[in-house]
Formats: C-alpha cells, sequence, structure tokens
C-alpha cells in the first residue's frame, strides 16, 4: 500500500468516526432535569473536532517516520489525477447535499438544523472523495 | 481510467537491463513505484514527459517502450 494511500485511508476511517460521533452527539446530548443540555452541543462537537485533528496528526506522524523517504517524496502525476478525479466528485456530492441540506431547512425552520446538517453535508462530501481515491488506488489506477 | 489502448515493454527492458526492480525506475522517471507498476499493467497512461524519462531510463527511444493499439481496448 503507497503512503498517499495510507493517507488516504487514515483521514477516511477518522472523518467516519468524527461523522459517527457528530450524528450521535447532536441527537442523543444529555439534559438535566429542566430539560437543557449539560454540555453545550456547540463545545462538544468542538471537542470532538479538536480530537479528530489530534488523532490526525499523530497517525500521519507515525505514518511518517515508519516511511521518511516516502513522505518526504512529492506526489506524482498519477496520484494528483486520482486526487483531482475524487475532488470532482466530491465537489459533486457536496453540492447535492448542501441542496438537500437547504431544503430540510425549508421544511422544518431552525437555524441550529440548518447548521447540523450543512456541517454533515460537508462531512458526507469529503468522505465520497476519501473513498474515491481509495477505489482509484486500489485499482491500481 | 481502467485499461488503456497503451501496451509497453517495460517488463521486458527491466528484466534486460539486469532485473532492474520497479523502485529504481521510478527514482529515474521521478514517480511511485506503484505509478509504474500501474503503467506496466496497462491501467495507467503516464504524461509524455514521464514516458520520456522511462525510455530514457533504458536508453531506448520511446516507440520501443511503449507501442499504441489501434484495435479495441485490451480485455
Amino acid at each position: 500500500m503507497s503512503f498517499r494511500e495510507k493517507m488516504a485511508w487514515i483521514s477516511f476511517v477518522l472523518l467516519l468516526l468524527l461523522t459517527v460521533a457528530f450524528a450521535i452527539s447532536h441527537h442523543f446530548h444529555p439534559h438535566d432535569a429542566q430539560g437543557h443540555d449539560v454540555i453545550d452541543p456547540a463545545h462538544m462537537f468542538f471537542g470532538i473536532l479538536l480530537a479528530f485533528v489530534l488523532l490526525q496528526v499523530v497517525l500521519r506522524v507515525i505514518i511518517a517516520i515508519q516511511a521518511p523517504k516516502d513522505a518526504r517524496t512529492p506526489k506524482d502525476e498519477r496520484e494528483r489525477f486520482i486526487e483531482l478525479r475524487a475532488a470532482r466528485i466530491g465537489f459533486y456530492t457536496l453540492v447535492v447535499a448542501e441542496l438537500v441540506a437547504m431544503a430540510l431547512f425549508h421544511l422544518h425552520g431552525r437555524a441550529f438544523f440548518l447548521m447540523s446538517s450543512v456541517l454533515l453535508a460537508i462531512f458526507v462530501a469529503w468522505l465520497v472523495k476519501l473513498g474515491t481515491e481509495i477505489v482509484l488506488y486500489r485499482r491500481g489506477a | 481510467m481502467g485499461d488503456t489502448r497503451i501496451d509497453n515493454t517495460i517488463r521486458r527492458l527491466r528484466f534486460e537491463h539486469g532485473e532492474m526492480t520497479q523502485q529504481a525506475l521510478a527514482e529515474h522517471a521521478g514517480v511511485t513505484r506503484q505509478t509504474i507498476n500501474a503503467i506496466e499493467l496497462g491501467k495507467y497512461s503516464p504524461s509524455l514527459e514521464v514516458a520520456f524519462r522511462i525510455a530514457a531510463a533504458f536508453g531506448t527511444p520511446l516507440e520501443q517502450v511503449f507501442q499504441y493499439r489501434k484495435g479495441g481496448m485490451k480485455k
């Protein structure tokens, strides 16, 4: 497995965990007796995001230490081509997901709901981009 | 991307050049070993620049390394 493919796998798995954690924290955040949030959902989200960034950095550093030569090598034309193809598919996913988010906001009319669905749309589009990269690397394209 | 219409003799040329490894050829061509593997298997068509670099690594003309197939796609 190439260095870039390993990086794509790390980002994909961590982003998937972030998306699941975001969805869970959004729906099952604890309330007190009066029904108020015990933890501010925004704080919870930024905590999860911070953990995501730190884990990503640590894992990337570990992979780079194991293969320092690969880490120093710039992307070649095939890797750039794979990234561009994946970015194109991710872009169309983002457009569709944002349109769905806006339509849902139109139905529900809550600003917090719009913020959450827009964030979720970004996560999903990024997951599609990374997933496409992994598939293209696996196919040897 | 899939299979391309371009055949190549990289595997044979590597063998004839003292069993040159894909990694060694990749370093000559300025690409990754995985890219050389994809080119060798006909899954990726390199740019002209990389194709010339590969040919230069073997000291042979480009057309001895890559051949365009006029018929259908490789099965």
